[in-house]
């Protein structure tokens, strides 16, 4: 059986590293900045309802205490 | 292959999770400042009242005895509503509050935890036995609103609701003791 279709249990330990740096690097560089967007947007949604909430039900519904 | 990408990319990490942390600090003051600032400005606040009251004999003397119940005007203008929360009504089922006046709204239970909201209204408490529940508000409209009991109580707790009407200035009139009663619409 070829090797290159048993996949990386096959490989030997001198082959398992062969990720490329300078790609890993590149990508890295906006790795940080999607998951900023991602979680900012996230988070954003959920401010954005807990304000409408607050402003639009719970002031106008008036004074408790 | 350089060995500098590692810490450029752990710093890039650590810078936005810094940004990350700072901007979760600013949304988690910022959402305290609104709470502490409606308190101040608005006077909304959680209803907090310790008071203590025998539940053996709420019904029989005192505040909430049975003549007492419903809305009382006293001498000084201040309205108060007393209502006594049992399995599985309210007594008055009917109360009578006016529009735009305070109003303080005192519950009792004299035998399991009760809860209870006003539609329409942040008016929201528990009431526990042993306990004088207090809520302090103003009602903006007119109109009849519902109050169920929002605590399973028993097998009758979905029947257990009274209804809140809240009166103009020509319909809120005290009687000669003080008392104020629902209008028969």
């Amino acid at each position: 059986m070829p090797a290159d279709i048993l996949g990386p249990i096959s490989q030997s330990p001198e082959d398992e590293d062969t990720i490329d740096e300078d790609a890993l690097a590149e990508i890295m560089k906006t790795v940080p900045l999607g998951a900023g967007v991602l979680a900012g947007g996230a988070v954003a949604l959920l401010v954005l309802g807990y304000i409408m909430i607050y402003v639009l039900v719970f002031l106008p519904r008036g004074v408790v205490g | 292959m350089s060995q500098a990408h590692p810490e450029a990319h752990e710093r890039r990490i650590l810078r936005t999770e810094l940004l990350w942390s700072f901007g979760v600090g600013v949304l988690i003051v910022a959402t305290l400042g609104m709470i502490v600032f409606t308190a101040v400005t608005r006077d909304i606040n959680p209803p907090s009242n310790v008071e203590r009251i025998d539940p053996k004999n709420l019904h029989l003397s005192g505040e909430f005895a049975e003549h007492n119940l419903g809305t009382a005007v006293a001498s000084d203008g201040s309205v108060v509503t007393r209502v006594i929360a049992t399995q599985f009504m309210f007594s008055p089922r009917c109360i009578a509050v006016p529009q735009g006046r305070p109003v303080t709204l005192r519950f009792a239970s004299p035998d399991v935890i009760h809860g209870l909201l006003i539609t329409g209204t942040n008016v929201n408490t528990m009431v526990i036995p042993g306990y004088v529940a207090q809520v302090h508000t103003e009602f903006a409209r007119s109109g009849d609103l519902l109050m169920p009991c929002h605590e399973y109580c028993g097998l009758g707790h979905s029947e257990m609701w009274a209804t809140v009407q809240v009166l103009s200035d020509q319909e809120f009139r005290p009687d000669g003791d003080g008392r104020v009663r629902c209008a028969q619409r």
